[in-house]
């Protein structure tokens, strides 16, 4: 049996799956002061009278990190630059007034500059002197060549041993300083409150008796062993809507093209599923207003949803973004979507009297009869979603390609089904789906589709190596790792294959072992280097990919 | 540049009554972002090592994304798209026909412009840049195969799909790259609208040993080709001067509705195919004054290090950022300098060149009492890449009310074998109704004749590209 837990926004929820039945779940509220009490409450309600000696896997998801960042109580980080020629480092908006330091490395990893180190002591001592116990190190290209940010690191340690370094290249090795120096400062400032959290959930779920491993699930979909994710915990931030798009996956056919609805209180959470493959945001998560190098799914997050405000003003309707309390049906204080939604024999949630009136409201504003508001504010927020919807095809088409085969392969997509998940998602789900000519569905267990994709998703993992033959190196990008590689005649074959051994040594290390053969090559390119007119190496790309998916055993018999 | 937007003069006086759209230049547009579109062909080169091979603008995709160029709100990114065969046709005659001489990459490479043409027109973004290969700026009116690394020339097709799509008529064209653009001065060489100014390294001295400053236009468009042969070591300093000393003075006189960057980037002091000694420094500053709406990327094959400082300086530059951090690995202010031969050299060319400017209406009257109702040159065409001698004569009609209609007898062999034999009538954008009628006249007569393989009506008033095979008496229309 499989547990999952999602810790969303207004409440928690949890699913216990058995094979590929969903045998329980529970639904509880959310305290924010309380991540890990709103977890363990719902939990407990879930696995009362269930032998939790059965229990295999626990899943959890939550919104700890996008709490701790958007509460501002992460924690302060200094940040470092080694930046080298090109774009003035003051141009990046970062949150804090880095230090620059003289030293630079280029694009293929060969320093073009040289540290000082009298630069790098004052540095450190300054950063002491302001409080810093954390700094984060990051040098253009560093992922091509760890030399200076190790140094730096050594130096800091000697200078200023109170401070906790981390370096650029470990957190990642994608192409994008400034991302990666946001993503390293996002990494430290919490990292500590999570190996708090991970470290009271495990010991929580000890003293219940379930002695399964403990996953977390990341932003794309993909779980990982607890005490793996200890290290980059910024990975897990929008593991909320990833258990959306899992449990949609999870209980909707194999393959299909779908728009995943998640309507709440006072937002409406959407993704795509292409062809039965989560739509991942193409470059990386943003994070308040800071870029990442997080890989999420992509998702859009629009200030609509069942508890907005509904408006009149100069005839016409307009819905939030804010909430003023539950629907008028239900007590609150002003009109929202969910009276619509009632008045119209949509939905009943509430009192009908109260809907009437509250829409009454509207219409009487707009001088149309209370049924004609009713239609005209459901419409108000279909149009707004419709309308995202099809923004996101046409940005999804409309994705910059660097190569002839990118550029002609990708054709125009329309949505099969559009699958609602979440309390609110019912009523309206329809209305959008006949507007996009699709099919709608609301799976079984909709409510909880969150914690059932927890519970059902396999690992992910990429691996992206870059050999340069010409200078007998390779690298990888995901963990900044770095080596020789010999053979100026390395073929492309012999570089898939040695990325399929790098990967799996990687999945050892994550405790993901099991799904290493799941590992495809996403994409792989040579070039020739070629000085004067010979040929003296070459650059060769292979990136391997576990892609999002559910485990075996539910899909087992799920199987379409 | 003050640009008069709703400019409506015609070159012989008469009055277009055209409405043309608000173009506004990117100096006073209200858009805010620069249009990039970074297309590097990674999967597309003309044989494995040649210069145009897929490596080409690797680094300068490690360089441009780990700044983090395309994040920064003053730059928006565009996916490319392949241009139409007839966007193709509306340039070039190609022989025999547009499928034969361009692949995939071309035709991307081409629709990128277009992709930000229509950005720029629709007011989307203030600039744009084309960062992509394969480039186009020595591939000529009439395609044979090809030139100078070039099929089909990039510039010259947006220049006559924008002009076409959004009514523009006067637009200019600087040719920034160490070879002179000779594709792009044959395109519009008898062109009055377009104004085409190209500096380069001598051609005595470089590929492909043309543009001297007696290449000056056609005859009724004398003066609108400008051509700075600069000596060999030429610096960011001479080139600036010239900058600075022709090329601004006569664009704010022509008064453009658009300034198009043909972007090389061989004239860097790395570069292994040619011999000058600008700076990436010097290429921002050159895109910061000249303030181009467009920007499409021709030579530059100093890969590693020249590419990656070169772009990332442009893309700032054209976008407002500050570049004074861009600088090569091994350069140290004061490196080059121009010595005092070189800068008599650059000032006496371009004195006289502001002279031919400065009397390029005389020059046209003149023209027009020497050649009477039709001007003829013969002309020789290389191309080194395919080993193809091409033998042109080319007929104007000294038209008193249009640019007048041109027709271009062709004969391509390669080696000893005869290759294609074509007569190819061009009727102008803006074109009188006689030289229309009369173009169409000459393609039925020639249609006849069996010395051509293939004629050709390229008819732009009416957007209508016509290629019949004398063999197969077949006619395709675009």
């Amino acid at each position: 049996m499989f547990v999952g837990i999602d810790v969303g926004g207004t409440t928690t929820n949890a699913a216990l799956v058995d094979g590929n039945k969903v045998v329980k779940t529970a639904i509880g509220p959310t305290d924010h002061q309380e991540i890990l009490g709103s977890l363990l409450r719902t939990m407990d309600r879930l696995i009362e009278g269930v032998d939790v000696e059965r229990i295999k896997r626990v899943v959890l998801s939550t919104t700890l990190i996008t709490n701790l960042i958007a509460e501002g109580k992460a924690d302060r980080v200094g940040l470092v630059l080694i930046p080298g020629p090109g774009v003035n480092p003051r141009d990046y908006r970062f949150k804090t007034t880095p230090v620059i330091l003289e030293g630079a490395i280029d694009y293929r990893g060969r320093e073009i500059a040289p540290l000082r180190d009298d630069q790098i002591k004052a540095a450190a001592q300054s950063l002491a002197d302001q409080g810093y116990r954390k700094v984060a190190v990051v040098g253009k290209f560093c992922q091509r060549n760890h030399d200076h940010e190790l140094h730096i690191r050594e130096i800091f340690s000697k200078a200023a041993p109170a401070i906790e370094v981390e370096m650029g290249h470990r957190v990642s090795g994608q192409l994008n300083f400034p991302r990666r120096a946001a993503t390293t400062m996002l990494t430290l400032a919490t990292r500590d409150h999570y190996r708090r959290f991970a470290e009271q959930a495990k010991r929580a779920m000890r003293e219940r008796g379930i002695k399964a491993p403990i996953y977390i699930l990341k932003a794309d979909g993909g779980t990982l062993p607890l005490e793996r994710s200890l290290d980059k915990p910024v990975e897990t931030i929008f593991s909320g809507p990833a258990a959306s798009v899992m449990g949609v996956m999870a209980l909707t056919p194999e393959g299909q093209t779908s728009v995943v609805i998640d309507i709440g209180g006072t937002t409406t959470d959407l993704a795509l599923i292409l062809s039965g493959k989560p739509l991942l945001s193409s470059k990386g998560a943003k994070i308040e207003d800071m870029l990442t190098h997080v890989r999420a799914f992509a998702v859009r997050s629009i200030g609509i949803g069942g508890d907005s405000v509904v408006r009149a003003s100069n005839g016409e309707i307009t819905v939030g973004p804010d909430r003023a309390g539950p629907a008028f049906a239900l007590g609150g204080p002003e009109p929202t979507p969910t009276d619509a939604l009632m008045v119209l024999g949509l939905t009943n949630l509430g009192d009908m009297a109260l809907a009437r009136k509250g829409v009454g409201i509207i219409a009487k504003a707009l001088g149309c009869s209370t049924e004609d508001a009713a239609r005209m504010i459901v419409d108000t927020v279909v149009d707004r979603i419709v309308d995202t919807v099809n923004m996101m095809f046409l940005e999804w088409e409309q994705e910059p390609a660097y190569r002839i085969w990118e550029l002609l392969q990708r054709t125009k997509a329309r949505p099969q089904n559009v699958v609602g998940v979440g309390g609110a998602s019912p009523p309206l789900v329809p209305l959008v789906a006949k507007r996009l000519n699709a099919v709608a569905i609301i799976p079984e267990h909709a409510p909880v589709a969150n914690a059932i994709g927890a519970a059902v998703a396999r690992p992910t993992m990429t691996l992206s190596l870059r050999i340069d033959t010409e200078r007998g190196m390779y690298t990888v990008e995901e963990d900044g790792t770095l080596g020789e590689a010999k053979g100026r005649n390395l073929s492309l074959e012999g570089a898939q294959e040695m990325a399929r051994r790098l990967l799996r040594e990687r999945a050892e290390r994550f405790g993901i072992q099991d799904y290493a053969d799941e590992a495809e090559v996403v994409d792989s390119e040579v070039f020739n280097m070629v000085r004067g007119w010979s040929t003296v190496g070459k650059l060769i790309d292979v990136r391997m990919e576990i892609p999002a998916g559910i485990i075996a055993s539910w899909r087992g018999e799920h199987g379409s | 540049m003050a640009a008069d937007v709703h400019e409506r003069r015609g070159i012989a006086g008469i009055i277009d009554r055209r409405i043309e759209p608000p173009v506004r230049p990117a100096r006073t547009s209200s858009a805010r972002k620069t249009g990039l579109i970074f297309f590097p062909a990674f999967d597309w080169a003309i044989s494995p090592t040649h210069p145009e091979r897929e490596e080409r603008l690797l680094y300068t995709r490690d360089q441009i994304f780990e700044e983090g160029l395309m994040d920064f709100p003053e730059i928006i990114e565009y996916r490319p798209r392949l241009a139409e065969l007839k966007d193709v046709a509306r340039v070039h005659f190609c022989v025999p026909d547009v499928q034969s001489q361009v692949t995939e990459a071309h035709l991307i490479a081409a629709g990128s412009t277009l992709v930000l043409a229509d950005a720029l027109m629709r007011g989307e973004i203030r600039n744009g840049f084309a960062l992509v290969r394969p480039p186009g700026h020595h591939s000529m009116r009439v395609v044979h195969g090809n030139r100078g690394f070039c099929n089909i020339n990039n510039e010259a097709i947006m220049v006559e799909y924008i002009r076409k799509k959004y009514g523009v008529r006067r637009i200019a064209i600087v040719d920034t790259d160490v070879h002179h653009g000779d594709g792009t001065q044959d395109i519009f060489w008898h062109d009055p609208d377009v104004l085409f100014i190209s500096f380069h390294q001598d051609g005595r001295t470089l590929y492909p040993g043309s543009g001297f400053t007696s290449e000056m236009g056609g005859p009724l468009a004398l003066g609108r080709t400008l051509n700075v042969p600069l000596p060999p070591g030429t610096t960011d300093e001479g080139i600036l001067y010239v900058l600075e000393n022709l090329v601004l003075p006569v664009l704010e006189e022509f008064d453009p509705q658009l300034v198009f960057n043909s972007a090389g980037q061989d004239n860097h002091y790395t570069d292994p195919l040619a011999n000058m000694r600008f700076t990436a420094q010097g290429y921002a500053r050159l895109n910061e004054m000249l303030a181009p709406d467009m920007a499409v990327l021709e030579g530059g094959y100093a890969i590693e290090s020249a590419l990656p400082y070169v772009n990332t300086g442009i893309i700032q530059a054209m976008a407002g950022l500050d570049y004074s951090n861009v600088r090569e690995p091994d350069y140290v202010p004061g490196r080059f300098v121009l010595t005092s031969e070189m800068r008599r050299s650059i000032e006496a060319t371009v004195n006289h060149l502001l002279t031919i400017w400065e009397s390029r209406d005389d020059l046209v009257e003149k023209a027009r009492q020497e050649h009477g109702r039709f001007y003829s040159r013969r002309k020789r065409i290389f191309y080194d890449t395919d080993m193809i001698t091409e033998g042109q004569e080319e007929t104007l009609r000294m038209c008193t009310d249009c640019p007048g209609y041109l027709t271009i007898s062709t004969q391509a062999a390669r080696g000893y074998g005869r290759l294609n034999t074509a007569f190819c009538v061009s009727v102008p954008l803006f074109a009188c109704r006689n030289c229309i009628e009369d173009a169409r006249e000459e393609y039925e007569e020639h249609k006849s004749e069996t010395k051509y393989d293939y004629v050709y009506l390229q008819e732009k008033p009416s957007d209508k590209f016509r290629a019949y095979c004398t063999r197969t008496r077949n006619e395709i229309v675009l």
